[in-house]
């Protein structure tokens, strides 16, 4: 036994000799490592602290890293950082857990058992593990695939030109993947790139169905802007205070903040937003200088006339009680004229809005009110970013919709590809189990890589495991996107070196060196990503512009990217679209009701975690043990239901209930949530792993479940993707209960000063 | 019952009683007063045998002289020391040989060293040293902040605590203000926590209460 | 040199119209401050615990249904409910404001936990345990807290006396809002904030963001509450704890029958 101070008092006491102060000491501090090498030491003083970028965890945030001999001890946000300008998300330091995981792979792993037993050997890199794979290649490189995270700049290239040179294709992956949103963007505002959103100048915002505050596309810089549109110094003195109304069938956490928040029901988004656009034209309220004989081809508010409040309010499911005394029509009127008469205005939708079989339609609808709004490429509206000031790098992420995941399943099954290169991406798990893509992965006459960090789903499928180094390792860089509607280009640098007992090997690199050896120098002529990243560089400085302009040569320019974590210019911004003729009538003829995939009692809403998201984050045990900030829930699988509904069924707290749709059944801790509407089940996705570490799987099925087991993978959006929140649920409860590992009763609920109202100032306008 | 059956065992319980008491009197007045306990903790085995007395030795003395910061380079920027890389050793070393860095050490004993120095830098992996001077977990210890007040200022004696307890004349040079605490390093082919030098926490309060630096708890304990 | 020390006083602002929920705080404080892994086991015995937490409270019923977000950490009281009942001084009120907690001189008796009224005290039931290799992220900063003793938030002392070392000590200037920003010494959470909705500052420097409120809520005392200026106020206010806290109201432009419009 040794001796601590704990120890020592308990014998001291038995003893009754009495205590002599002994030290607290940790056997972590007993010994010392000193990295190989400090990386790139620019920063003199105290505690290093390197900028790099903060990895797919955070959807690229700008990140300082704290580095104390050679070990990572803290993330914070970059203030320099034009993105998320000094601030972070919950999830932003799960890549210090990444970092330092007891789980991670520690070296190349080459299959010995049947595919899918998990039985694998060590080898080593020279010559082996590169050997298999450069043979692998050579003979099954046509028509393979190539399947990573969402990746952008040089990564992103590097990918893109290796499969297609290779003769395959490169595509990202996402489980709730935003083909449906980009399509809309693009018919939109025919952009390629996604918007950035004004938040903080605007004054008022509806919101459909996009959680922009927890998990929704650049939710951090987002957030900082929904802090100063709340209480921002400008409106403090002004006294004018940010309105955000939601609408979103699900209580989101952005619904929790909303000032107004409509359940709608699922899928009718679009409708509600034509309706507002006929108010708004019908009633001439349009901001100055919009032409809305060019957005309806000279028709006006007739080419909305089948949207009219009166002729679609009945339809939109919206309570009664949230009427306020007035006709549900009366309603949307009001909606609209406040829409307009409080600008500047902003109208965003994604998520669960997109998200069904009409969800283009949805979307684009909503995004069509910005053109009325006058808010396109305006303060206190929408804009957008330029393209990549480098030709070459990719600036926005190529993400596969679910029909290319079901393209790729058939090909692999008719044999057209007879290789997976895999990259921290995990379709085994995130693809509806009814898209068999497990089966269509697990035969012998495909050959798979993983080049991931950590055993997964899909990764325990492979028969090379080639573990790439995790952000904080390597390195990169990233056209952010969202950008903050300048050029921006973030650097990403190896802060620390991997452990010792670690052995892992940059994916970019490997395919670089892949590259090289099949004769492919023309296309991906470097070595390393570094020097794809110093070629970048040079390239930049001969722009001339932005952080160039500051910097006496190349060299110079590469040390300020490091330093600061990028470049950018201010100057060169994005373009500002205008509408393309008869978009309104356009819209108005793709409008069609969503359909829902099965006949169960409930809508069925699956969505994001807050911090797990699609369970890409699971194996983080900070991620894990962070309570949900509506339920306080943890390491679990909630089914919420709306209380009344649990209560009426007999169901209560912690009691497991399946949850079944035509696709598959999955069972869950019931939460009984007040705030969910009646005739929605709701279900976060993230949990229900089955291999890789066991942070991610230790639940037993009962209270750990992909909720992506419920989609069927054939109900699709126009553009080809998930139709994720157009299903119908059954709901019932199995007769056992779990206690629910919740946050919320474990320190006495005495709503600390809040006493009705205390908590709360009444304002009466706004 | 006569009274003398009975008193041998009692009296073997007796002593042992007193016996046990009296060690662990005697362990506990041990620890208190000797640094460290028992001798406990003196100087560990290091992965690579560095002698301090080549490096850091006056040119006099046979030693090439570098100044502690040199290689401790965060001492007098932070609170930690810091223990270099790796890069840093290799970095002097092909200064001194840059065809053969394991031929930059003399002799043959040395030369096995250096070539685990260099086995490690290949391999990109670091040094696990073994700490030799150590505070308690709880307390802060700040190295910049005394290496300031022991090297700066006005020329002034200030009675010490630490070391030989002799009042010292300030400001030092960089070399003897490690010195107060660690001993000469300098001389020491292996380094030892230096004998006689307190870590009580009197020793602290005394000196910072007679200058005035403040004895808020928070200053050293986090 | 020993120099003359500079007063501070320092104190929060929690804005609650600004706070989103989001649960950035929590794991910033829990990375910075060693805190021990909430496994579930935790949870299901009701002993995790987190130095900052986000207290949810509905607010109503379906469909006019609010969630109310309130951050609760160590209010560092200046009559601390605490302090006094600690039987070996191991919390005290130092001369800048904090509430203190000296790990070393805990010896577990939870009397201090069960007398706060804010229950932001943390005992701990067990050895903190980390795998091997997440042991290399611990901060070396900061204490890590064994078995037994009681733990609670320290507005990042460690921070805040590594800003007074580098910025008073060492370079002769002073700690305001302006070095705690840009040299990197605001508490955790406070920097983490993705709303900018806690705010830091020394009570005692004139420029300092936090000062206007401090004011404001130490003129009007809770009987004069409604002569406030802001929307200032304290915790538990008629406990007269005096908190170095101050929490901003929400504001709900359609509560009381008031309607947006």
């Amino acid at each position: 036994m040794k001796l601590t101070r704990r120890n020592f008092l308990a014998w001291a006491g038995l003893s009754a000799v009495g205590a002599v102060a002994c030290d607290v000491i940790q056997d972590e501090e007993l010994s010392l490592q000193s990295p190989a090498s400090l990386p790139e030491d620019l920063v003199k003083g105290r505690d290093n602290w390197y900028a790099t970028l903060g990895g797919q965890a955070t959807d690229g945030e700008g990140v300082i890293v704290r580095v104390m001999e050679g070990r990572a001890k803290k993330i914070q946000g970059n203030p320099k950082y034009p993105v998320n300008q000094g601030k972070q998300s919950v999830r932003s330091e799960a890549g210090l857990q990444a970092l330092y995981h007891p789980d991670r792979i520690s070296g190349p792993l080459q299959r010995t058992g049947p595919r899918g037993s998990g039985q694998y050997r060590s080898i080593q890199w020279e010559p082996e593990a590169l050997d298999i794979l450069r043979r692998e290649l050579r003979a099954r490189s046509q028509g393979m695939v190539l399947i990573t995270e969402p990746l952008r700049g040089t990564l992103g290239m590097i990918a893109d030109r290796f499969a297609t040179s290779a003769g395959g294709r490169h595509l990202g992956f996402e489980a709730l993947d935003d083909t449906t949103y980009r399509a809309a963007i693009k018919g939109v505002f025919d952009q390629d790139r996604l918007p950035d959103f004004d938040i903080s100048n605007a004054n008022y915002v509806i919101s459909f169905g996009a959680d922009f505050l927890s998990t929704w596309k650049g939710s951090t810089r987002l957030s900082t802007a929904y802090g100063e549109f709340r209480q921002g110094n400008k409106r403090q003195t002004q006294g004018s205070r940010g309105y955000l109304v939601h609408v979103d069938p699900r209580f989101s956490m952005t619904a929790a903040n909303a000032d107004e928040w409509l359940p709608i029901r699922p899928g009718m988004e679009g409708y509600l937003a034509l309706s507002l656009a006929y108010v708004i034209i019908s009633e001439g309220m349009q901001a100055e200088g919009v032409d809305v004989d060019a957005l309806t081809n000279g028709q006006g508010a007739a080419a909305l006339a089948a949207f009219a409040p009166e002729q679609i309010a009945g339809q939109l499911g919206i309570p009664e009680q949230l009427h306020e005394g007035k006709s549900a029509a009366e309603k949307i009127r009001d909606l609209a004229s406040n829409f307009m008469h409080h600008g500047p205005s902003i109208a965003l939708g994604g998520d669960s809005a997109g998200a069904h079989t009409n969800g283009q339609f949805n979307l684009m609808a909503i995004y069509a009110l910005n053109y009325l709004a006058g808010s396109v490429g305006s303060g206190g509206g929408m804009r957008f970013s330029p393209e990549s000031p480098l030709g070459n790098l990719a600036d926005a992420a190529t993400v596969g919709s679910a029909q290319d995941w079901a393209g790729v399943a058939n090909d692999i099954r008719s044999g057209r590809t007879r290789m997976v290169l895999v990259h921290d991406a995990n379709p085994v798990h995130g693809l509806p189990a009814s898209m068999a893509f497990e089966s269509a992965l697990n035969r012998e006459e495909v050959f798979i890589v993983s080049f991931s960090s950590f055993m997964d789903e899909t990764t325990a499928l492979a028969d090379l495991i080639l573990p790439d180094r995790v952000f904080l390792e390597g390195w990169g860089d990233d056209v952010p996107e969202p950008g903050p509607g300048y050029e921006v280009i973030g650097m990403q640098q190896p802060v620390v070196n991997p452990l010792s007992d670690l052995d892992p090997r940059s994916f970019g690199d490997i395919l670089l060196s892949m590259a090289q050896e099949m004769g492919q120098e023309s296309v991906l002529p470097w070595t390393s990503v570094e020097e794809a990243l110093k070629s970048g560089a040079e390239a930049l400085y001969n722009t001339g512009r932005g952080t160039s302009s500051h910097a006496a040569s190349a060299d110079d320019l590469w040390n300020m990217m490091l330093r600061q974590g990028g470049w950018w210019d201010e100057n060169a911004r994005g373009p500002v679209p205008s509408a393309p003729g008869g978009l309104l009538n356009n819209i108005a003829a793709q409008a069609r009701e969503p359909g829902y995939s099965g006949n169960g009692d409930f809508y069925l809403l699956p969505f994001a975690h807050n911090t797990l998201m699609d369970g890409r984050l699971a194996h983080i045990p900070w991620m894990q043990g962070v309570p949900d900030p509506i339920t306080t829930v943890t390491w679990q699988t909630w089914v919420e239901l709306n209380s009344s509904t649990a209560s009426q069924m007999g169901l209560r707290e912690g009691d497991i209930v399946s949850v079944a749709t035509d696709a598959g059944s999955i069972s869950g801790v019931l939460y009984p949530n007040p705030a969910l509407p009646p005739n929605v089940v709701a279900v976060p996705l993230g949990q229900g792993r089955k291999v890789g570490s066991e942070y991610a799987t230790s639940g037993d099925s009962r209270e750990s479940s992909n909720a992506l087991d419920l989609l069927s993978a054939g109900h699709l959006t126009e553009s080809g993707g998930l139709a994720w929140a157009g299903h119908r649920a059954s709901v019932s409860g199995t007769g056992e209960s779990l206690k629910i590992a919740k946050f919320e009763g474990i320190f006495p609920a005495r709503q600390i000063g809040h006493t009705a109202g205390e908590a709360v100032i009444i304002v009466t306008n706004h | 019952m006569r009274p003398s059956a009975n008193i041998i065992p009692l009296a073997i319980v007796g002593l042992v009683v007193t016996g046990i008491v009296g060690f662990l009197v005697a362990i506990i007045f041990i620890s208190w007063f000797s640094n460290p306990p028992f001798g406990l903790g003196n100087a560990p085995a290091q992965p690579i045998d560095f002698p301090h007395t080549v490096h850091a030795g006056s040119v006099e003395e046979g030693g090439v002289g570098i100044a502690c910061e040199f290689c401790h380079r965060n001492v007098t920027e932070g609170a930690a020391a810091t223990v270099p890389a790796v890069e840093q050793c290799v970095f002097c070393h092909q200064q001194i040989n840059p065809e053969n860095l394991v031929a930059s050490a003399s002799s043959s004993a040395d030369q096995a060293q250096m070539q685990l120095v260099v086995d490690k830098f290949n391999d990109n992996d670091p040094i696990n040293w073994e700490r030799v001077h150590r505070i308690p977990d709880h307390v802060r210890f700040v190295h910049e902040a005394h290496i300031r007040f022991l090297t700066e200022g006005q020329p002034r004696t200030v009675a010490m605590p630490m070391g030989d307890g002799q009042p010292r004349q300030l400001p030092l040079t960089n070399q003897q203000a490690c010195s107060v605490c660690h001993g000469d390093v300098a001389s020491m082919n292996e380094v030892q926590p230096t004998g006689g030098q307190s870590l009580k926490m009197g020793t602290c309060v005394d000196c910072h209460r007679e200058l005035n630096v403040g004895t808020d708890c928070t200053i050293c304990h986090k | 040199m020993v120099t003359s020390r500079i007063d501070h006083k320092w104190g929060m602002v929690v804005d609650l119209d600004r706070c989103n929920g989001c649960q950035a705080c929590v794991i910033a404080c829990q990375v910075e401050n060693n805190l021990p892994i909430n496994d579930k086991n935790a949870f299901l015995q009701n002993r995790a615990y987190e130095w900052i937490r986000i207290e949810r409270y509905w607010e109503g019923d379906y469909p006019n249904i609010k969630a109310r977000f309130i951050p609760v950490m160590c209010q560092h009281c200046e009559n601390a409910p605490c302090e006094p009942v600690c039987p070996v001084f191991a919390t005290y009120h130092n001369d800048e404001g904090l509430n203190v907690q000296i790990y070393n001189r805990c010896v577990g008796t939870r009397y201090c936990i069960n007398n706060c009224p804010y229950q932001v005290r943390f005992f701990n039931y067990w050895h903190p345990n980390w795998p091997e290799r997440l042991q290399n992220q611990l901060n070396p900063d900061v204490t890590v807290r064994t078995r037994g003793i009681t733990e609670k938030c320290t507005f990042c002392i460690q921070r805040l006396r590594r800003g007074q070392i580098q910025v008073e000590r060492r370079a002769g200037g002073e700690l305001n809002d302006g070095t705690l920003k840009s040299g990197n010494h605001m508490p955790a959470c406070v920097q983490a904030c993705p709303t900018n909705a806690l705010t830091f500052g020394d009570q005692n420097d004139v420029h300092s963001p936090v000062k206007p409120y401090f004011e404001d809520v130490n003129r009007y005392n809770i009987h004069h509450e409604k002569e406030r200026k802001t929307r200032g106020y304290r915790v538990l206010e008629e406990m007269n704890t005096k908190p170095n806290v101050i929490y901003l109201k929400k504001v709900d432009p359609n509560l009381g029958g008031g309607h947006h419009g």
